[in-house]
């Protein structure tokens, strides 16, 4: 069984303001409204930390784990497939497994350096 | 009840010795009890019970009491304060009793960090196996490279608050560190490695079990009591954004900005006005980062007043005498009760050798989830 | 003893190089002498095992009673080819590890017990066992196991162990193994210590094995101490 991060982030209609993940008033006017949109193009890294303490679950050191921003202005979380992290460097989305949840193969974004 | 690995004591067994204490040390006597708050966060995961207030009711024979758990992540000590602080000026009860406790090392360490984790945003934060450290590490990689604030700087915190434990019988770790060993020595890193980096081991607090108490009631009552008079002066709270990646600053914990200016203006004083602190150190860098957030320092200062020793028990704004949550160690619910319990002990002058100089009031700050849900409590003594 | 007899039953002894004594800067900034004990110390050795058999937390009680046999076995001939390396801050005994080889090329680690808690002392001579095992004793493979599974745990993401087929000595346990190649890929991060120990340090820990009294160990092992309860 595997699962899917939903990647659907929320502009609001009435003040634009992008939001991911879901909430239902805009986190900017409190409107209702919203367009649905995927995050779009390149992201760049905003900070990162490299973990070595693992949750049940996760058996491998060394996970990169970082904050991006798309070009579209939406901000996810995610891994980062590299093993020289720089704040500011530009990536790749990609969908790949990222944790078996209570048996369920889950997979959500990972990140990967381009140009 | 001191913090650290208890063995063979249940969590209920935690939370009716700590609150026997305070109950004990207020002096109640056969006075009732009308109504109990206890903070905490997992018991149904770490113990497999719920519904704690209630049996802590039972153990103690506090019935007809009326009872809460209270959870807010690391914070449901601070807000089972603010709600028994409520209570009292509500005029709904007389006399409360707030007791926070947490057992966490029933389950193994990886268990217990996912545990912890369950704070986490679950769609686009937990998934990826983002840790509370996770959280902290992507912060301080920000907030030190933001401020200048060195491995230096998070090693001071760490041995300031090992030193302050190791004078405090509740704390759970005893234990004097030093530079060289944690940092400057070539092969320090062997004994500090990396835990979500640029965090290492010693600049994160331990796994504890453990519980604290305080009765709060009315002012009336406290005269008949006879106890020194030691009061809430203020509470504020405030939240921000669950997952990290949506704060608009990721630096800035406007939470903690916006409990504190709340808790102070409540109590109509300044953080210039404080004594003593204990704030939430659940990793280094949120010390010094509080320090700033809460007004005692300007942004990029709190690193600088660290170590110039302010904030030593003999420095001009003492920060976690009690060794805070590094040294005095972290049952998560109990925390805010901790923090509540040794402003009361030190306004008292009650604290032993971590005593700092005839302090009026004192500060806490509690921070829940990573920083999205955070109570500032400030105590004054009163005659 | 009849030598005659005796031959019977001691198992053949093939020749290991030494380990060279190091040292390890602790956290506290106390440091810890790391090297390997003489036959004629386990007498010693035991006093300081013997306080564990009792404690069932973390798995003491078998640790213990395992280590006591296999240092009591080698003391006496009975087992083949086991060394033993030992932890000392300030001549005290603070933790014990040993193994055995059971060929040139293979080991078996059996046990590591730390007295002192808090310090990774444990992390650190299970490290140095593994030093001796692959760059001083020149071996290929340990197999490895453990009985307290998160203990376990930690060395096997740690070093990023392999499984293997068949039993490990220590009661037919799953084993686990250390190559040559796992070993240098995680020295770097894992295996601390310099060389070569200062002669006056290295003096007083060889001259005097020190070990604390029975509620002393109790106390480290339990964390018990002086506490307003």
């Amino acid at each position: 069984m595997i699962k899917k991060a939903d990647l659907t982030a929320y502009k609001c209609r009435a003040c634009g303001h992008v939001m991911y993940p879901r909430h239902d008033r805009c986190l900017n006017c409190n409107g209702r409204e919203f367009d649905k949109i995927e995050p779009q193009g390149k992201a760049r890294l905003l900070t990162y930390t490299i973990l070595n303490e693992l949750p049940w679950g996760i058996d491998e050191r060394g996970r990169v784990i970082g904050i991006v921003e798309f070009e579209n202005g939406v901000r996810a979380t995610g891994l980062v497939l590299t093993e020289e992290p720089k704040v500011g460097m530009k990536l790749a989305a990609t969908m790949q497994p990222v944790r078996v949840i209570s048996g369920i193969k889950t997979y959500g974004l990972a990140f990967e350096p381009t140009k | 009840m001191p913090f650290e690995r208890h063995e063979y004591k249940s969590l209920m067994d935690l939370l009716a010795v700590a609150s026997l204490r305070a109950m004990d040390d207020a002096g109640l006597g056969d006075r009732p009890v009308d109504a109990v708050y206890v903070g905490n966060m997992a018991s149904g995961l770490f113990n497999h019970q719920v519904s704690v207030a209630s049996a802590l009711v039972d153990r103690l024979s506090l019935m007809p009491a009326t009872a809460e758990r209270i959870e807010n992540g690391p914070a449901s000590g601070g807000s089972a304060i603010k709600n028994g602080f409520l209570a009292v000026a509500a005029g709904f009860a007389d006399v409360v009793l707030v007791a926070g406790g947490e057992k966490m090392r029933g389950v193994s360490g990886p268990r217990s960090t996912d545990i912890v984790s369950a704070m986490a945003q679950p769609d686009v934060e937990y998934i990826y196996g983002v840790t509370l450290p996770a959280l902290a590490g992507m912060f301080a990689r920000l907030y030190m490279d933001k401020f200048r604030i060195t491995p230096e700087h998070l090693a001071m915190v760490t041995i300031k608050n090992h030193n302050n434990g190791a004078l405090n019988p509740y704390a759970h770790i005893q234990m004097i560190v030093t530079l060289e060993g944690i940092l400057t020595h070539p092969q320090a890193k062997f004994n500090n490695p990396v835990v979500a980096d640029p965090l290492r081991l010693y600049d994160c607090c331990p796994v504890s079990d453990g519980a604290a108490a305080v009765i709060l009631t009315t002012e009336e009552i406290a005269r008949q009591l006879k106890k020194p008079l030691v009061k809430i002066a203020g509470i504020g709270q405030a939240t921000d954004t669950h997952a990290l990646q949506e704060r608009s600053d990721p630096t800035d914990l406007k939470a903690v900005s916006c409990a504190a200016e709340r808790a102070f203006a409540m109590a109509g004083l300044t953080p210039k006005d404080v004594d003593v602190a204990e704030l939430h150190d659940a990793f280094t860098i949120l010390e010094i980062a509080e320090s700033e957030h809460c007004g005692f320092f300007e942004k990029g200062e709190g690193a600088r007043a660290l170590a110039a020793g302010e904030t030593q028990i003999t420095g001009s704004l003492p920060i976690n005498p009690s060794g805070g949550l590094k040294a005095r160690g972290h049952p998560v619910g109990a925390t805010g009760v901790a923090q509540v319990v040794e402003l009361v002990w030190q306004l008292r002058g009650e604290a032993g050798k971590r005593q700092v100089k005839d302090p009026e009031v004192g500060f806490a700050v509690n921070f829940g989830g990573f920083g999205n849900n955070v109570v500032a409590t400030v105590v004054r003594r009163e005659g | 003893m009849d030598m005659e007899l005796e031959a019977y039953l001691r198992p053949p002894e093939y020749p290991m190089p030494p380990y060279p004594a190091k040292v390890i800067t602790l956290a506290t900034g106390a440091k810890m002498v790391v090297r390997q004990a003489e036959r004629e110390e386990v007498p010693e050795l035991l006093e300081g095992v013997r306080p564990t058999l009792s404690v069932e937390r973390d798995y003491y009680d078998i640790v213990g009673a395992r280590l006591y046999a296999e240092l009591l076995g080698w003391y006496r001939y009975r087992v083949r080819d086991e060394f033993c390396l030992v932890g000392q801050i300030d001549g005290f005994l603070v933790g014990i590890v040993n193994s055995r080889l059971y060929s040139p090329k293979l080991g078996i680690s059996y046990h590591t017990l730390a007295i002192e808690r808090g310090l990774r002392i444990g992390a650190h001579l299970f490290a140095a066992k593994m030093e001796h095992h692959i760059e001083f004793l020149g071996q290929d493979e340990v197999l490895i196991t453990a009985e307290s599974p998160i203990g376990f745990r930690r060395w096997m993401i740690e070093y990023g162990l392999e499984k293997r087929d068949g039993q490990h000595e220590l009661g037919g346990a799953t084993p686990y193994a250390l190559t040559r190649e796992l070993y240098f890929k995680a020295k770097d991060r894992l295996v601390a210590g310099e060389r070569p120990v200062p002669p006056d340090v290295l003096e007083k820990a060889t001259r005097s094995l020190k070990v604390a009294s029975e509620e002393e160990i109790l106390e480290k092992i339990l964390g018990v101490r002086e506490r307003p309860v």
